[in-house]
């Protein structure tokens, strides 16, 4: 989009929709919004159908307020239940077909590039377990491979909740769900050393446990893949449907899980943390 | 009829906390007053799952978030 296609033209405030105008006047375009400032500015996404208590909701909802440059972002998504959030907000999305998400972005990344050389525009794939580590592995894969510039985000509720219930390659074993009724028979597939192996140059594991580190991580991966690479984000998002979490514990469970297989991993190459590391101190410096 | 979160507003100003906030997973639903100092809810937004009832009751002991039956329309 850029900047100039998100304000209003002069005389038309009273005919957008107010949703849209709060967008404009209290939203986060062409500002540096903090996280911690959630609930004191109007969110670029809007109310969705994503179920009560879900929280990949909740990632996605703190995803688009860490976003760095929401105006010149694109975000992908595909069949599974996050699309239902990621097609409500304002920022232009596109539906890639199941199992399609990594090689649409690794097209649409490099006709960007080509089509605004002096621009930054950031492409993030935000997909299922079942969309990025089964249907669309070898998708997944080759854009890491042939060291594609987008960030990938994986939001694992290990099963495919939005059909009901069928394990995915990462359900944890021995799991017996809705449409595996006899216990999943192999091991969770660990995709953050996948990404490592694969030529990700930044992979973070996170439980959505602490809003503030969400955001970091989400910055950080989208600032790495625009100078250096393909970046990788795996987090647990849990399905209070489909593993039977009360709603009201379903923040419990993610601090249970993140003491176990969730613990929290970042890993990123040497450039990178150079990277990183400069423009997080210039960040500091402004602010003070 | 349905659930909705409610804060007491009274209550929570005590805190200066906006913990709840903070982890509500629908967008603009569990909002904050910087002039009063208080969480509050958007009830056409909430959908009752009571994360803020875990934040601030079962974490944090603060009990300012109840659950109230509205009805459609209210
Ligand atoms: C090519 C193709 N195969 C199968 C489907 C049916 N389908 C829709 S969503 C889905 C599973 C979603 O699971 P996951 O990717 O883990 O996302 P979740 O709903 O769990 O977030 C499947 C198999 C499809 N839409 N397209
Ligand atoms: S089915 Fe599960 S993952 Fe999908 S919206 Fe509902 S709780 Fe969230
Ligand atoms: S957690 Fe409780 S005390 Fe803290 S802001 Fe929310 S309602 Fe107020
Ligand atoms: S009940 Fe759930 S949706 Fe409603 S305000 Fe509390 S956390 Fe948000
Ligand atoms: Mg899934």
């Amino acid at each position: 989009m850029g900047l100039e296609y998100v304000k209003i033209s002069p005389g038309f405030e009273k005919y957008m929709p107010r949703d849209y105008v709060d967008l404009v006047e209290f939203g986060q375009f062409g500002k540096e919004i903090d996280v911690m400032q959630m609930g004191q500015f109007k969110e670029l996404v809007e109310e969705h159908p994503m179920c009560a208590g879900c929280y990949m909701a909740y990632f996605i909802r703190v995803f688009y307020t860490a976003l760095p440059k929401p105006e010149d972002t694109i975000v992908l998504g595909t069949a599974g239940c996050a699309r239902l959030a990621l097609s409500q907000a304002a920022v232009p999305f596109i539906y890639g077909n199941y199992g399609d998400t990594n090689a649409v972005a690794s097209g649409l990344k490099r006709a960007l590039s080509i089509r605004f050389p002096d621009k930054e525009k950031d492409v993030v794939v935000i997909a299922g377990d079942g969309g990025l580590m089964d249907i669309g592995f070898g998708m997944t894969m080759h854009s890491w491979f042939r060291r594609e510039k987008f960030t990938t985000i994986m939001v694992d509720n290990e099963v495919y909740g939005n059909t009901g219930g069928q394990e995915s390659g990462m359900s944890p074993k021995g799991i017996q769900l809705k449409m595996a009724p006899t216990g999943k028979k192999f091991d969770k597939i660990n995709a953050v050393e996948l990404a490592q192996t694969a030529g990700c140059v930044y992979v973070a594991r996170i439980s959505p446990t602490n809003p503030k580190r969400i955001a970091k991580v989400i910055r950080r991966a989208i600032l790495a893949a625009r100078k250096f690479g393909p970046t990788f984000i795996h987090a647990y998002t849990s399905c209070n449907i489909e593993y039977s979490i009360p709603t009201r514990e379903v923040l419990a469970d993610a601090r249970q899980r993140e003491k176990k297989d969730f613990k929290f991993y970042e890993w990123m190459t040497d450039e990178v943390k150079e990277y990183l590391n400069e423009i997080e101190k210039k960040a500091k410096e402004v602010k003070s | 009829m349905y659930f909705v979160a409610e804060v007491d507003e009274k209550e929570c100003s005590k805190y200066n906390c906006k913990q709840c906030v903070l982890f509500c997973p629908e967008p603009n639903c569990l909002n904050f007053k910087e002039s009063g100092h208080t969480a509050w809810v958007w009830y056409d937004r909430c959908k009752g799952c009571e994360i803020c009832v875990y934040v601030c009751s079962d974490l944090l002991k603060r009990n300012c978030i109840e659950m109230v039956m509205v009805k459609t329309g209210d």
